[in-house]
């Protein structure tokens, strides 16, 4: 199956093993992820007042994109471009008459027709592929390694736009599980992780990345998994950062979901992308007999 | 008497619309801030509410007395829209849509709370390019 | 090897009629150990039930859908009246909800001991057919003569030979979660659902049974029949009641964030009910469900589901406030070291006695926490922490509580939609059923001869579903009211026992662990078999089951029995269900005699096992020795009178009036203003439909002044009274002149009024500063001048040490005035100062957040001990503006408000005639001037002088819809005695010993209820002798109290009884 793939301004820079992982296991399940034409930056966050139309208008052109190449269907891999995506389209769904304006203000561009349905690739494995069929596919399971699904915001909140229930989700612990992992619940794993404050407010973000990972290693986790990418950084890098902080305090490694796929899937190393990552997630692997390197 | 806020906006060159920040708030947010209890689980979930001056209760309080110190409040710019209070609150109100509301009110006077001559060129180059352009939309008008 | 097998026929529930519920494929198997009669006697059954294929039917005169707490109330309101009454219930028994619940507030009654009275009464009445096990698939038909389907599921269990033994459940092998738990225990798939339930017949939970007929083979009286079929039954009434009650809303779809099902120890409110409950799954130790754990500290979160826009239902469910302060303060009574904290949002106790309750409750120190908690994480150790914003101080706190409840709400029966289609009625968008008129007429559903009783409209307490379901009962009798009536039980002949030599039996209650738990109940049996004159003493869990009442006659027959004795509670609750037992077994109910061995003994001595056993003996020994001599007593019957004289001719006297009429029932309203209407003439409109008062009151009036039935008298007062229930003589004092009246029954609906504040919040000293009905009068005259700035301060004078209590409709009142100046002048700036929004129950929530959503009411609280100040123009104190200092309770602030309207929300009382009325009717008044009812829960509408009945706000200040529905309930109640036509008076009445009387009077004078009177002797007119009328005397026995020469005694209280009975229990020596 074809997947018209929206990657956005991250899966580029600094999340390229995101999605290098992803299109791997796309490509071990039997599906090709194809990068959508003249995609643009959808504007990260939905916008939230009720007058602003114009920063809809970049999620929406995306749509019309999609629209244009005969899709039905966007993947995507980063939380943030979903869900901006998503609310974009409930939008304009909800309010014909935006989309009129909008549509109207688009010179170049075809009208966004409003047939496009946006997918997180979390929820395509989940909802198309299946979990039963992807824990057949397994090599290496992840006996042993005691992971912490960590959610954050976007994939869950708002209600309209969530692949999963905004308090008690399980998709990730679902996916672990399949994955023949150990699941550490944790009551934060929905809690934000300091999202952009990570420029700014450097402490405040090492702080809850420390609040978020410390539950998880009191409960005897050793490692985190997670799929939006400046959740990744947040966790991964000011969790680091974090050790500074609080005395002995030892951050966990973080994988993304699909890097964790990829190594029980057994793929080929060179499409895991750990080299971006502060703490070591290769170690842990090892120590747990994952894989042998 | 209202708490002491850190912002240093000049509240007289904010110029609202109808004189009264309900009016604009409700105008830019579609909420109806009276529906509050004032039951604080808005606050009790905020991951930040530990580093606001007023909490997100307080500034719909505020809001609701007509209280224009509350675009001097920390608090606002601390909200990264995780939806938490939306979602939970038992009144339907989305505490979310109310602070970027007041966001906007500052930000749309070319106020930006962000100056981004300051961002270094080693945070540029580590940083994931989302958080820059959250950040922008969030705090540059 | 299976003994039998079966078809499990899907649509069991559907209430499809089937073929057969068990289809066996091989019938010889079925009978293979059982001997050649027994297979006669299974032929013979099947054949018997062939021929009984034809549908039964039943003729009756109302119909009661569900029997729990209001239902059984519409049926006995109902069946008293003479009228044939079918009650059926979902579950195999009755008692509902109630009979769930530990304790009731505000008095900590035990609720079953309190329901399960009215439970044996309903299944003994000779009126009332009970089928259990049934629901109703359709009604056709119109008021007068509908006819209904009933489904009733078989329990395959004989009811006739079921002893209630047990044996059957002990070896099923099967364990199910048991819904009647809250899923906190298991059961067999045979089961009772509690230990007192009425009928004491087991049931087969079909599609739990594995079919191993386990039970069968041990079951001695063969009750076990799987032949036993469904059936359909068709019911032929005049009316019918809805009560099917709600359900409680789980938190596992919505709200998650609480943790409920995915932490051990976050529970229900419910299910917290059922650890405190003697026959629940701990048998009353509050455990946790994690490790059985006693738990140090326990918290509850208020309104989980209820006052929620989003994820969850919109309505206040106006139970849970006080049930959390209850269950806190007995888990807090018991355990004085558990830390307990209840997060709430607003405390409502808006009730009769809540507030008090409430106060109670914080000083016993159950800490009450404003905030609504975001979210609940379990730790290590299994104990669960609580985020919340403490909202009073500010603060953002995390608390640990080692169990955590759940306040969830009241919701409506998954069921109605079906029964709505059903009954051809219609549900509101929560799925509750919907009233034709919410405002005037509350209990009548959208089909005429369809009424509606207890929660199944929107959520109710106890006494509001009890009221509610009497009014049920009387607007169910309208149609009906021509038909034949059938008073009154035939017992067997009484045996006479006079001369013969006492056989008396003794039967110790266990009273669940009431009893058993604090002293010996072995020991006291077998101390008891020792006593001369005992032929039989035994001990049983509940001597008030109806099981455990069939044994008692049992042994009446066959151990020659002719004294009863009964050790276990009070007889004021339990003593008549004996007596009538007594009765059906030919004995006279005065040989009959009560041990109250739980609240003389069990209760006050719970620390002494040794001294509570021998107290006990000692009071069972007492009581023998009374019951020797106890004589069997006749009673006196009188007439009524069949009217009713109705005090006060407000909104509720005048639907009480209405409600009698439609019975055929005459009445006469006495009211002391010029024109009927009460307070509501006064008042603009009434919320939550915001009628105004004249739409509500012109067709009232004119109803009343077009009913023959009904006779109107006013300017009038009620001067004098005399005579007692049946046969009362009033003096009417009319505009200067006097008449008389004669009536059988009497309803106070006096209404209450505004107290006086005394110059408290400078009322009275500035014109801009007026009461909620002063402003309402305003608005209705159409006097009220645009105001810029309105305060409104609730609470004025209320839940202050002077007067403790909440006044119940003030903020509903202040929220609806609110509305109506911001509608006339939309620019005024509103704002309400209130300690608690206590806007219960469904309609005042939804109204409340509409009105302030829509009109912007500034809420301020303001806390109890830091009262608004008011602030008087320097210049102009009496027409000047004034400004308002309040502190507001949320910012922690104080703050001042301008104001050129002032509204006080004033503090209620009883009405001005309560003082007089109360020494009239002899009944009692609290500090407020509100009447006393019988009994808080479950008799709210009686005085314990009977024939005198209350309703409105003369009970205690209740809203329009309360008070219609307490009106109607009235009327039932009193037309009750009119429509039994005779009445028997009491057995133990006093009794003048001729010779010895000196005919000095003190026992006239000693007599409350004018009872005695002087007489010449007859043979010696120059001597005076004391004359008891039996029909008044209430066998008090102040009379024989104050007679000096012992000349008047109590009958069943005379000296020579009492006398043995002290000897008894001052008799040496202790148990052996």
């Amino acid at each position: 199956m074809k997947l018209l793939y929206y990657p956005g301004c991250t899966l580029k820079t600094s999340a390229k093993n995101l999605e290098k992982s992803a299109f791997a296991i796309a490509e071990k399940l039997g599906h090709e992820m194809v990068e959508m034409e003249d995609w643009t930056c959808c504007g990260v966050v939905a916008s939230l007042t009720d007058d602003d139309l114009m920063h809809h208008l970049a999620p929406l052109r995306n749509l019309v994109y999609a629209e244009d190449q005969g899709e039905e269907t966007i993947v995507t891999l980063c939380d943030m471009c979903c869900n901006t995506l998503k609310q974009t389209n409930q939008r304009v769904k909800d309010i014909p008459d935006d989309l009129e304006t909008l549509n109207s203000f688009m010179d170049r561009e075809n009208d966004y027709k409003g047939t496009i349905k946006i997918m997180h690739f979390l929820e395509f494995l989940r909802d198309e592929v299946s979990f039963t069929v992807l824990k057949k596919m397994v090599k290496n399971p992840l006996k042993g390694m005691k992971i912490m699904p960590y959610y954050g915001c976007m994939m869950l909140r708002p209600r309209e736009v969530a692949i999963d229930d905004a308090e008690e989700p399980t998709i990730m612990q679902d996916l672990l599980k399949a994955l023949g992992a150990e699941v550490i619940d944790n009551p934060f794993k929905i809690e934000c992780c300091g999202s952009y404050h990570t420029i700014e407010e450097k402490t405040l973000v090492s702080n809850r990345a420390h609040k978020i990972t410390n539950y998880a290693i009191d409960r005897g986790s050793d490692a985190i998994m997670l799929s939006c990418p400046l959740c990744r950084f947040n966790l991964d890098v000011r969790g680091k950062e974090a050790e500074k902080i609080f005395n002995n305090y030892k951050q966990l490694p973080v994988y993304y979901y699909t890097q964790l796929i990829a190594v029980a899937l057994g793929l080929d190393p060179k499409f895991y992308g750990f080299e971006e990552h502060v703490v070591d997630p290769v170690l842990l692997l090892k120590k747990k007999g994952v894989f042998e390197k | 008497m209202s708490k002491k806020l850190q912002g240093n906006l000049n509240l007289n060159t904010i110029q609202l619309k109808k004189g009264e920040l309900l009016t604009e708030v409700e105008e830019l947010c579609g909420e109806n801030l009276f529906g509050c209890y004032q039951c604080g689980t808005c606050s009790a979930g905020c991951p930040f509410v530990d580093e606001m001056d007023l909490s997100p209760d307080e500034v719909i309080r505020y809001i609701i007395l007509d209280r224009k110190e509350v675009l001097n409040s920390k608090t606002i710019w601390l909200c990264s829209s995780c939806f938490t209070c939306a979602e939970r609150c038992p009144r339907d109100i989305n505490i979310t849509k109310i602070m970027e509301a007041l966001r906007q009110i500052i930000l749309r006077k070319k106020i930006d709370r962000t100056n981004i001559k300051n961002i270094t060129k080693d945070e540029k180059e580590t940083i994931p390019q989302m958080a820059f352009v959250s950040l922008f939309r969030k705090n540059v008008g | 090897m299976p003994l039998k097998t079966y078809d499990k026929k899907k649509d069991h529930d559907l209430g499809i009629p089937l073929e057969d519920d068990y289809f066996y494929e091989e019938p010889e198997e079925i009978i293979e150990n059982k001997d050649a009669p027994q297979l006669e006697s299974t032929i013979q059954t099947v054949t018997q039930r062939a021929e009984k294929i034809k549908k039964r039917v039943i003729n009756a005169d109302v119909l009661v859908v569900g029997a729990g707490i209001s239902g059984m109330q519409a049926a006995l309101d109902t069946a008293d009246k003479g009228y044939k009454v079918v009650i059926i219930d979902k579950t195999s028994t009755i008692g509902g909800a109630m009979v769930k619940l530990d304790k009731t507030f505000p008095t900590n009654d035990c609720s079953i001991c309190t329901a399960a009275p009215k439970m044996v009464e309903l299944s003994r009445h000779p009126n009332i057919e009970l089928i259990t096990y049934a629901g109703i698939n359709n009604l056709q038909g119109k008021p007068g003569k509908f006819k209904a389907q009933i489904w009733r599921k078989s329990k395959y269990v004989d009811p006739d030979k079921c002893t209630g033994c047990d044996d059957c459940a002990e070896v099923c092998p099967v364990e199910i979660v048991n819904p009647f738990d809250e899923k906190l225990s298991t059961r067999k798939a045979i089961y009772i659902e509690f230990p007192q339930a009425v009928p004491i017949v087991y049931t087969i939970d079909y599609d739990a049974c594995i079919g191993c007929g386990s039970c069968d083979r041990v079951c001695e009286p063969e009750a076990i029949s799987f032949l036993e079929k469904s059936e359909e039954i068709e019911v032929n009434v005049g009316s019918v009641i809805l009560a099917t009650g709600f359900e409680v809303f789980e938190p596992t779809e919505m709200r998650k964030e609480y943790g409920y099902g995915k932490y051990d120890n976050v529970i229900t409110a419910l299910q917290f009910e059922r650890l405190l409950s003697s026959f629940g799954p701990t048998e009353g130790k509050v455990k946790r469900l994690s490790d059985a754990k006693i738990p140090k500290s326990i918290g509850w979160i208020q309104c989980v589901g209820s006052r929620s826009e989003q994820l969850g239902f919109p309505y206040c469910s106006r139970v849970c406030c006080m049930y959390a302060t209850k269950e806190a303060s007995i888990a807090k009574e018991a355990n004085p070291d558990i830390d307990i904290t209840i997060y709430y949002m607003d405390i409502r106790a808006y009730g009769k006695d809540f507030q008090q309750y409430y106060d109670h409750a914080k000083d016993l120190g159950v800490k009450y926490i404003r905030g609504r908690p975001s979210s609940v994480y379990e730790n290590k150790d299994k104990s669960l922490t609580i985020k919340y914003k403490d909202t009073l101080t500010g603060e953002i706190k995390e608390d640990t509580v080692e169990m955590l409840v759940l306040s969830t709400a009241i919701k409506p029966n998954e069921e109605n939609k079906r029964l709505g289609e059903a009954l051809g009625i219609e549900v509101d968008e929560n799925g509750f059923f919907k009233q034709q008129e919410l405002l005037t007429d509350p209990i009548q559903s959208t089909r005429e001869g369809v009424f509606l009783a207890g929660c199944i409209q929107g959520p109710k307490d106890i006494p509001d579903s009890v009221s509610m379901a009497s009014g049920a009962a009387a607007k169910a009798v309208a149609p009906i009211k021509d038909r034949e009536r059938h008073i009154g039980k035939e017992f067997p002949p009484e045996k006479d026992v006079k001369g013969k030599k006492p056989r008396i039996g003794v039967y110790v209650c266990h009273c669940g662990k009431n009893v058993a738990n604090y002293l010996d109940v072995e020991k006291v049996t077998e101390e008891a078999k020792k006593l001369p004159n005992v032929e039989h003493a035994e001990h049983i869990m509940f001597v008030c089951s109806e099981d455990s009442c069939k044994k008692i006659k049992e042994a009446i027959e066959g151990k020659k029995l002719n004294r009863i004795i009964v050790a276990a509670c009070s007889p004021r609750t339990h003593g008549g269900l004996f007596q009538d037992t007594l009765m059906e077994a030919g004995l006279n109910k005065y040989l009959f005699e009560m041990a109250n061995i739980r609240n003389h003994c069990s209760w006050v001595h719970s620390d002494d096992w040794d001294a509570a056993t021998e107290k006990a003996i000692r009071l069972v020994r007492s009581s023998v020795a009374k019951a020797r001599g106890l004589e069997a007593l006749s009673e006196e019957e009188f007439s009524i009178y069949p009217a009713t004289l109705i005090i006060g001719g407000g909104i509720s006297g005048m639907k009480a009036a209405l409600a009698l009429a439609d019975m055929g029932i005459k009445s006469i309203i006495v009211e002391k203003e010029k024109q009927l209407g009460g307070r509501l003439t006064n008042l603009h409109s009434m919320f939550p439909s915001d009628t105004k008062t004249e739409d509500i009151l012109n067709p009232i009036i004119n109803k009343i002044k077009k009913n023959k039935l009904i006779t109107v008298m006013t300017d009038s007062e009620l001067d004098k009274l005399e005579g007692y229930i049946g046969n009362y003589k009033g003096t009417i004092k009319q505009k200067g002149k006097t008449m008389e009246i004669e009536f059988g029954t009497i309803i106070v609906a006096t209404g209450f009024r505004e107290i006086d504040l005394k110059g408290k919040y400078e009322y009275g000293k500035n014109d801009n500063i007026i009461s909620q009905t002063e402003l309402e009068t305003k608005i209705k005259a159409n006097k009220l001048k645009e105001p810029k700035n309105v305060v409104m301060i609730n609470c004025a004078g209320a839940m202050e040490e002077e007067r403790p209590y909440c006044c119940r409709v003030g903020c509903g009142v202040a929220i609806k005035n609110a509305k109506l100046i911001s509608q006339k002048y939309p620019k005024s700036k509103i704002y309400m100062l209130y300690r608690d929004m206590r806007v219960f129950g469904k309609e005042e929530e939804e109204y409340f957040a509409e009105v302030l959503k829509k009109h912007h009411v500034t809420m301020i609280r303001y806390p109890g001990d830091k009262k608004p100040g008011i602030i008087l123009d320097k210049k102009d104190p009496k027409k000047g503006s004034v400004s308002v200092k309040v502190y507001d309770d949320i910012l922690n602030e104080e703050m001042t408000l301008p104001a050129d309207l002032l509204v006080l929300t004033v503090n209620t009382e009883g009405g001005a005639a309560t003082e007089k009325l109360k020494n009239m009717l002899k009944v009692p008044v609290d500090a407020a001037g509100f009447f006393i009812e019988t009994h808080a829960k479950i008799k709210p509408l009686d005085f314990s002088t009977s024939g005198v009945y209350m309703c409105g706000a003369a009970h205690y200040p209740k809203n329009l819809v309360d008070s219609i529905a307490q009106a109607e309930g009235a009327a039932s109640r009193a037309a009750i005695p009119i429509a039994q036509e005779k009445m028997k008076g009491e057995g133990i009445v006093s009794e003048v010993n001729e010779a010895l009387c000196r005919g000095c009077g003190l026992c006239e004078s000693a007599c409350a209820y004018s009872a005695i009177e002087m007489k010449p002797h007859p043979q010696d007119p120059s001597r005076m002798l004391a004359e008891v009328n039996r029909a008044l005397c209430k066998g008090c026995g102040s009379c024989a109290a104050a007679c000096l020469s012992s000349a008047i005694e109590q009958k069943g209280y005379k000296s020579d009884q009492i006398n043995v009975m002290i000897a008894a229990l001052c008799e040496k020596g202790k148990a052996k």
